[in-house]
């Protein structure tokens, strides 16, 4: 899958990655694909979206409003003892789960998902985090932009075209709402080809 | 519980701060709860269905959730 992805490219999917796992998200979504584009700087993807007025930090923030952060998986000693203090005993829930389900259960879930998306995602993965359908439609949709204009790679104004084009995920609206069309993409993108 | 445990369990429960972070931490407890017993029914073939009814939700509701996160649709 990312075999003519450019270096850049592929920097933005690492980082797409880094701001799912900053969000305790579990998988790669659209919006993170687009906050990937955001943090390669020197990438065309980015400077067509700085020329478009997108920023990186309107766009974490709205991310965060619109999915919210997810939960650490980890439960510290501070937790427990907030726990036994209204009657939970952290050690002995442990106990029994690992009775049931083996022993460090419920501390490994967090890698036990991860295993498991290797395991069972048909799609590409980065690492351990899979994609979610949107964001690998995303992925498609920069192949067939980067065919359609006889380009031998794939390169970050790719994705950004394909985050326009996909037009369901949170970024297609994040997007379309700073009025970032597939048309104003593509102008951006062409003047920033040819060096204007 | 000793008289003395039992104040200060008292005392400290009547504090915001440690209910709340028990509140958060509890949450986070039945996350992981949460995801061990689903991925244990789907591995012994539960179907979302069945699943859902058991925690009370909607199927798309457990489905949207759990689904992605280890059964991928395949391309």
């Amino acid at each position: 899958m990312f075999e003519h992805f450019t270096e850049r490219a592929r920097g933005a999917v690492v980082f797409a990655q880094e701001e799912a796992l900053d969000l305790h998200h579990h998988h790669i979504d659209t919006e993170h694909l687009l906050l990937g584009l955001l943090r390669e700087s020197t990438s065309v993807g980015h400077k067509a979206l700085d020329r478009l007025g997108v920023r990186l930090d309107d766009v974490r923030s709205e991310v965060v409003r619109v999915v919210g952060e997810g939960h650490p998986v980890t439960l510290d000693e501070e937790d427990a003892r907030a726990l036994r203090i209204i009657g939970i005993d952290l050690d002995e829930v442990r106990r029994r789960v690992e009775e049931t389900f083996g022993e460090g259960a419920l501390d490994r879930i967090a890698s036990a998902r991860r295993r498991r998306g290797r395991r069972r995602a048909c799609g590409p993965t980065v690492g351990s985090m899979p994609f979610t359908s949107r964001a690998k439609k995303v992925l498609e949709l920069a192949l067939r932009e980067s065919k359609a204009l006889r380009h031998d790679y794939i390169g970050t104004e790719h994705i950004l075209l394909g985050l326009v084009r996909e037009r369901e995920g949170l970024a297609a609206g994040m997007l379309a709402e700073r009025h970032v069309s597939d048309e104003r993409v593509r102008t951006v993108v062409s003047e920033l080809l040819s060096g204007n | 519980m000793t008289e003395a445990t039992k104040i200060a369990s008292q005392a400290s429960s009547s504090d915001p701060k440690v209910g709340l972070r028990a509140v958060a931490a509890l949450r986070r407890l039945v996350e992981q709860l949460e995801t061990l017993q689903v991925t244990n029914a789907r591995d012994l073939g539960w179907s979302w269905q069945e699943i859902a009814r058991e925690l009370n939700v909607s199927k798309q509701a457990v489905h949207k959730k759990h689904a992605g996160r280890r059964f991928l649709p395949g391309r």
